[in-house]
């Protein structure tokens, strides 16, 4: 198997290039066919990475160990989920994951616009093809995911690092991937209008849907690298400017910068410079941010380590990219001129020009303190470091000058507002941001930079809710439906702009819980068996230690008790676990967090564990406000979702049904999703003995291991471990069919009538459709078979005479700018 | 147009200057050294009050803590425990809870300063790597990007 995959890579590769050079040629020589050929040989492309990555993941499913990295990443024990998340988990396997996702993306980008935006595909071929062409040449030469033992392979793996054995960490780097990936077709796509000569704005309708869309991803990858931090680091935070969040960071300022000033250029056409300038940046930073973290030129907890070689390649890569762009941009200046100039500083596009700059600033000030280190040692000789503090220092009142422009960038009118436009537009916000500003200040912020966040968040909202309350009446009185029908047209109607917003107030809430940050608490605890302490409003008493082995790794499990205004609240359990295969390593910590939306209380069990008097050390946090950061890209991500539903599936879904259904479709799915959270709310809480009931016989025992407890907090823990209610519940129904006489198979019927499931069982049940997960990597790689099938099928029928086909697009932005040009107007 | 660019132009420098006299200014109070013992051990003095990330060796055996506290005391040396010299040795002071892998002889990077009675190390500044973990990080798979 491993020989197959080293081939596969080996053919991408040599399809890359000849996909790259047969699009250029075409292009160059007007032909159809040599340019089809390419768009073929690029689909070709993402077929052979399917079949690859099944490759690999089956490698993982089947303990292959013959394979260096399957080795070094899985073992037996490993819980299947992790195997398959096991192909991203090191460096040779991420790049290979990344080439996969660049392929797939790539060919869904080209397939979409290949009509649209005939000219410049074949660049845009050319263009990923380049950039695949290097990830797999690292591969092939340097980095191949494939590599053998060339002796005996071992019996055994070495397993996942414990840190990442983490639900979050499994799914952050796809994520964030995804994001990254994702910025390279706007990149494609810039390169070549840029080539080309087509500069006017029609590349940017391409790829602004894209951006929005990785931006997303990214969004969600870096948010997801905060959750796993704060649930898994143990440190009480959850970000801490370490270089490889910074990397993340990095592109996603310029991205962000671009998708303000994109709308600059469709509305006034100015800015084209610096549009296209922000989209090679934001490549070119994804890049970056990628070799900072592999080559080992920044030291950071996560990096990758040391790797000259590596860190050569990319260095020639970024060159390459830099002079190549840039040298473009130079040649194709004059067809970049603005057509308009600013005219007032009292307007939108002034807004987001300053917004654009800010922006860019904090991307190059994370850059430069990312790499201080590095330079300092280059330049000085002396390696001197920067940390938290420093960055903190610029980015908290920077922040808040962005926040500040959140608010009042989409006020302002487009070309010039004048005075009463202002004080019409800003008079309730300002009352909301003093009257909030006045609130924390009364509720004992002391803070200035907290007060002032408070301040600035009640202002976004201000301006936010009255741009709805306005918008909403206006329609209210033109359709004549009630309140909430009349919202949700809107937000249907215009959708980027009402998205837009949406997404703001998702900013607004992570600023919240930004803000929250400046009246942390920290305290350290020591806990006699019986003592109690106090943190903020909590009182915490040590109930005892237990130590328990599950076979994958011991753990060290403190029983807390938690009571506020004297009343018991909560139970929690902070817990150090050594993985019998990392012994040598540090115990991964994994603190207990009672969370709520005021406050979070998290307790972190340090190593000092005294057992003979069943003394505790906690380090405890109070974290005011933190879940709004997660709430906020809850919300952040239904904006973004809003401004990118395609426009016409949404008109249509309204036009069929009359609007009173969405509003009472909407109330509805809310109420659900409010049902839901509730239940998921439920915790892992132990019974108060904490002690299992001893089993009746075999068969008891063998269903006890087979089962697992479905309280959602336990990870699952099979039922002669877990010692929660929930289980206790679990084990009470097993024990009453037990009673019954059954056998093992009649029982697991039973059960999953039960339980409307086999969710229940610790491993599914091997057979039918359970099956499934072991065909996955089979599955994928008949796909990619298929489509290389179908490609060639296609690419070998002459297909010279397709007539081209017209869609009738309804121009959305032309309703937008009658829509503004309107409101100016009075 | 000319009185146009010396506006723009004035504007810049001073927005620039301001920016690179903030920059400098927090640079210097927000750098740290990063230096091994032996490099600071022979001019003790010049380096009191700097804010420092000292990398070294735990001494076996000079590890100790103040009962029922989370105050430690130990002496890091320059050079690792296997070899015959030491190297400079440092006294150090910690409050706070230390990671797992400190331990005798284990290889650290204490971020702190230099008081009169030894290196005053801040709370959460040790970062401690046996030499099993640091191979482990070099190949694990931060995923993080």
């Amino acid at each position: 198997m491993a020989s197959l995959g080293s081939f596969l890579l080996l053919a991408a590769f040599v399809v890359c290039s000849y996909a790259a050079v047969v699009s250029v040629v075409g292009a160059r020589r007007r032909s159809r066919r040599l340019i089809e050929s390419g768009v073929g040989a690029f689909y070709l492309i993402a077929a052979i990475m399917s079949v690859a990555s099944a490759v690999m993941i089956n490698a993982f499913l089947t303990d292959d160990y013959s394979i260096k990295y399957v080795a070094h990443y899985s073992d037996n024990v490993q819980p299947l989920f992790y195997k398959i998340t096991s192909y991203w988990g090191g460096l040779d396997g991420s790049i290979m994951f990344w080439v996969f996702l660049l392929s797939v993306f790539g060919a869904i980008a080209v397939y979409v616009n290949r009509e649209r935006h005939r000219e410049l595909i074949p660049y845009v071929v050319a263009t990923i093809s380049t950039v695949q062409m290097f990830f797999l040449y690292l591969m092939v030469v340097h980095k191949n995911p494939f590599t053998t033992f060339l002796t005996n392979a071992p019996a055994d793996g070495q397993g996942l690092n414990p840190l990442l054995q983490n639900y979050w960490m499994a799914i952050h780097p796809p994520s964030l991937y995804t994001g990254f990936v994702g910025m390279t077709i706007p990149f494609a796509f810039c390169i070549a209008a840029l080539i080309t000569g087509h500069l006017d704005d029609s590349w940017l309708r391409a790829v602004r849907r894209w951006t929005m869309f990785a931006w997303l991803f990214l969004t969600f990858g870096l948010t997801l690298g905060m959750i796993w931090a704060y649930e898994v680091l143990g440190w009480g935070g959850y970000w801490g400017w370490d270089p490889v969040e910074n990397a993340g960071l990095l592109p996603w300022f310029t991205a962000t910068a671009f998708l303000h000033s994109v709308m600059v250029q469709e509305r006034r056409s100015m800015l084209r410079v610096w549009n296209v300038t922000l989209v090679i940046t934001t490549f070119f930073l994804t890049i970056f941010g990628t070799f900072m973290t592999r080559s080992g030129v920044v030291q950071s907890i996560h990096a990758f380590g040391e790797d000259p070689m590596l860190s050569r390649l990319f260095t020639g890569f970024m060159v390459i990219i830099l002079t190549f762009s840039f040298g473009l941009v130079i040649y194709r200046l004059p067809l970049l001129k603005a057509r308009n100039e600013l005219d007032s500083w009292m307007s939108r596009e002034a807004a987001f020009l300053v917004n654009n700059w800010i922006l860019l600033f904090s991307a190059l000030f994370v850059l430069f303190g990312t790499m201080f280190p590095t330079l300092s040692e280059a330049i000085v000789g002396e390696r001197l470091t920067v940390a938290g503090p420093f960055f903190n220092k610029w980015m908290v009142p920077i922040g808040l000058v962005l926040l500040l422009l959140t608010g009042v960038g989409p006020m302002l009118a487009w070309r010039k507002s004048t005075i009463r436009n202002v004080v019409d537009q800003f008079l309730w916000s300002t009352v909301a941001a003093v009257a909030g500003g006045g609130l924390v200040v009364a509720l004992g912020v002391r803070l200035w930079s907290s007060g002032l966040c408070f301040a600035l968040c009640a202002f976004v909202t201000g301006t936010i809710v009255q741009e709805f309350w306005r918008g909403a009446l206006v329609r209210r009185k033109n359709t004549g439906t009630d309140l909430l029908t009349a919202v949700i047209g809107l937000v249907g109607r215009n959708k980027r702009r009402y998205g837009g917003y949406i997404v703001h107030l998702g900013i607004v809430l992570i600023f919240l819980g930004f803000a929250g940050n400046g009246s942390k608490k920290e305290e350290y605890l020591q806990l006699k068996l019986g003592g109690q302490a106090t943190i903020g409003a909590f009182t915490v008493r040590n109930d005892g230690v237990k130590v328990s082995d599950d076979g994958q790794k011991q753990m060290v499990t403190a029983y807390i008790a938690v009571f506020k205004d004297g009343k018991r609240i909560d139970s929690m359990y902070p817990s150090r676990a050594v993985f019998h295969k990392h012994e040598n390593e540090e115990a991964r910590s994994d603190p207990a967090i009672r969370r709520s939306l005021a406050e979070d209380l998290y307790l972190v069990l340090a190593p000092d564990t005294d057992f003979g008097t069943q003394t505790i050390w906690l380090q405890a946090f109070v974290n005011p406000l933190v879940d709004w950061v997660w709430l906020g890209f809850g919300v952040l991500a239904f904006g973004t979702g809003i401004a990118l539903l395609p426009e016409r599936a949404y008109s249509f879904a309204l036009a069929k049904m009359p609007a009173e259904v969405a509003t009472g479709a909407i109330t509805l799915l809310l109420l659900v999703a409010l049902g839901t959270t509730r239940l998921s709310a439920q915790m892992h809480v132990p019974g108060a003995t904490g002690s299992i009931p001893p089993v009746k016989n075999a068969l008891e025992e063998q269903l006890r291991e087979e089962m697992g407890c479905l309280c959602g907090g336990c990870a699952h823990e099979a039922l002669n471990k877990c010692t929660c209610s929930t289980a206790q519940t679990m084990r009470e129904q097993l024990r009453a069919q037990i009673d019954q006489g059954k056998r093992h198979d009649e029982i697991v019927q039973a059960l999953v009538g039960v339980y409307g499931g086999q969710h229940f069982l610790t491993a599914p049940i091997d057979k039918g459709f359970n099956r499934v997960a072991w065909l996955f990597p089979y599955v994928m790689a008949a796909i990619g078979v298929t489509a290389i099938g179908f490609a060639a099928v296609k690419w070998s029928r002459h297909t010279d005479a397709q007539p081209p086909t017209f869609t009738a697009t309804a121009n959305p932005d032309l309703d937008e700018r009658i829509d503004d040009e309107l409101r100016d107007l009075d | 147009m000319t009185h146009r660019y010396i506006k723009i132009g004035a504007t810049a420098v001073v927005l620039v200057g301001a920016l690179a006299g903030l920059m400098w200014s927090t640079l210097r109070e927000g750098t740290e050294y990063f230096k091994n013992i032996d490099e600071v051990v022979t001019n003790r003095p010049a380096w009191e009050g700097k804010r420092l990330q000292l990398h070294g060796y735990v001494v076996p055996g000079t590890w100790v803590q103040r009962p029922n506290s989370l105050d430690y005391k130990f002496k890091v040396q320059n050079n690792p425990a296997r070899q015959t010299t030491s190297g400079g040795v440092v006294d150090a002071s910690y409050t706070g809870i230390l990671p797992d892998t400190f331990k005798d002889e284990a290889e650290v990077v204490l971020k702190g300063k230099f008081g009169p009675e030894g290196f005053h190390v801040e709370p959460n500044g040790v970062m401690a790597k046996c030499p099993s973990k640091y191979e482990a990080a070099a190949k694990s798979a931060s995923a993080g990007s």
